[in-house]
């Protein structure tokens, strides 16, 4: 594979991450920008023939880091998330909204392993080098924040499913 | 004093089930792993959410490609692969690849050296081929006789190594495309003959045959090679010339098949 068409693939799946962080797609945008900016700027730090995938998701994840301590634009949008755009089905819907919801109220750190895992595009290590932890402590984080957000969303669902239920919309 | 033996195990610190998730178990495991989903309801629920909850997230993540396309950031690829590209090439020239070309260079040189030898195993003397032909012929034996530790450039080192083969050749220089009919590229090499500069490309395939492509500027004083295609004793090759270039596939298959991957160079 080409390096040109490498990069291509990976910018492509820093646009589906940066929009699972941000929720936005103008904002997923700007972080990926930011992301390549830094990533032309750091070129010099890349191990050639090493995997560029890691290297370019740690810049993002530094960079959303920073971003996010600095604006705690996150939390400010958190009420007024834009309704997902892929399922039509409103029950698909509400359950995403859920899951989204209960991802803000995980910490940082078992946040990013749950999503990371999800886009499928990474090994558990690969994933564990982006976030620069051992491979342990990713495993951690990732098991234990699914069985948080496993958690969290099964009380959000108890409340909000029903009272749709109740109202014969799903 | 009692023990509570009710307490439920935390299933998110259970390595087998994420690895069941995302499907990195083995068959083995895999199998076990479902005998203990059967009889563990708890477990299964567990599973099934954290599934669930990953597709939702894949499924909004996968939005993104649908999002118009972006100038600026399209822009900033190219900057970052013109970037990436010049860093490949400076740790290539400033770091072990550049031993590994003067290895090659010493390489080829003991392969020339033991020119007569295979010579002599191939019946081929100067006056059959044009000497890039033999000076290639040989850079193939020695790679089958010294195996693969002597590859220069691994495949991953490929774009900086054609755009440091087409700096000392003064041309551009592509890699063959032999991926189409299942050979890879292991590796590269420049090597300074007598006539100029080589570009050795060593492929293998799945089956672990073994073809060596070579590009060397032609001699301007020479006529253009027609193309040729000679079977030898355990080998086959096929010459020419194109557009300045002169072109030699060699490896160990008949001649059909070397034809086939000429053909492919040449496209």
């Amino acid at each position: 594979m080409s390096l040109k068409t490498e990069v291509m693939l990976h910018t492509a799946s820093l646009r589906r991450y940066a929009l699972v962080l941000t929720r936005d797609p103008t904002a997923a945008d700007d972080l990926v920008q930011e992301t390549l900016l830094k990533a032309i700027d750091k070129a010099d730090t890349w191990q050639p023939g090493t995997n560029l995938r890691p290297w370019l998701f740690r810049i993002m994840h530094n960079t959303h880091v920073s971003e996010w301590r600095r604006a705690k634009t996150r939390s400010d949008a958190a009420p007024d998330l834009p309704e997902p755009v892929v399922p039509d089905h409103q029950h698909t819907q509400l359950e995403l909204k859920q899951v989204l919801q209960a991802l803000d109220q995980l910490p940082e750190a078992q946040r990013k392993p749950i999503i990371l895992i999800a886009l499928r595009e990474m090994s558990y290590a690969e994933a564990a080098r982006t976030l620069d932890v051992p491979l342990g402590t990713f495993m951690s984080r990732l098991g234990r924040g699914r069985e948080a957000l496993r958690q969290i969303v099964s009380g959000l669902g108890k409340g909000k499913l029903a009272v749709l239920n109740r109202k014969g919309r799903i | 004093m009692t023990q509570d033996t009710t307490s439920e195990p935390d299933l998110g610190l259970d390595d087998d089930l994420m690895a069941y998730v995302d499907g990195s178990l083995s068959a083995e495991k895999m199998t076990e792993i479902e005998a203990r989903l059967a009889r563990d309801p708890e477990a299964r629920a567990a599973i099934a959410s954290w599934r669930h909850h990953d597709n939702l997230i894949r499924q909004m993540a996968q939005t993104a490609d649908d999002l118009p396309v972006n100038m600026r950031i399209s822009a900033l690829e190219r900057e970052l692969v013109a970037r990436l590209r010049a860093r490949k090439r400076r740790a290539f020239l400033m770091g072990p690849a550049l031993g590994r070309i003067a290895a090659s260079v010493v390489l080829f040189a003991a392969g020339w050296g033991a020119h007569g030898l295979f010579g002599s195993a191939m019946q081929m003397t100067r006056a059959d081929y044009p000497q890039f032909v033999s000076a290639s012929v040989t850079g193939h034996q020695a790679i089958r006789q010294a195996s693969l530790q002597q590859a220069e450039f691994h495949a991953d080192d490929l774009d900086a190594a054609l755009d440091w083969m087409s700096a000392q050749m003064q041309r551009k220089i592509d890699s063959p495309k032999l991926e189409r009919l299942g050979y890879d590229v292991e590796s590269a090499r420049l090597l300074e003959t007598e006539t100029g500069p080589l570009a050795i490309f060593h492929f293998r395939n799945s089956d672990g045959e073994r073809v060596t492509v070579s590009i060397t500027p032609h001699a301007p004083d020479q006529a253009d090679y027609k193309l040729r295609v000679v079977r030898m004793d355990k080998d086959s090759m096929a010459y020419w010339t194109d557009a300045g270039l002169d072109y030699l596939v060699i490896g160990d298959v008949d001649a059909g098949r070397i034809t086939t991957l000429a053909a492919a160079v040449r496209e």
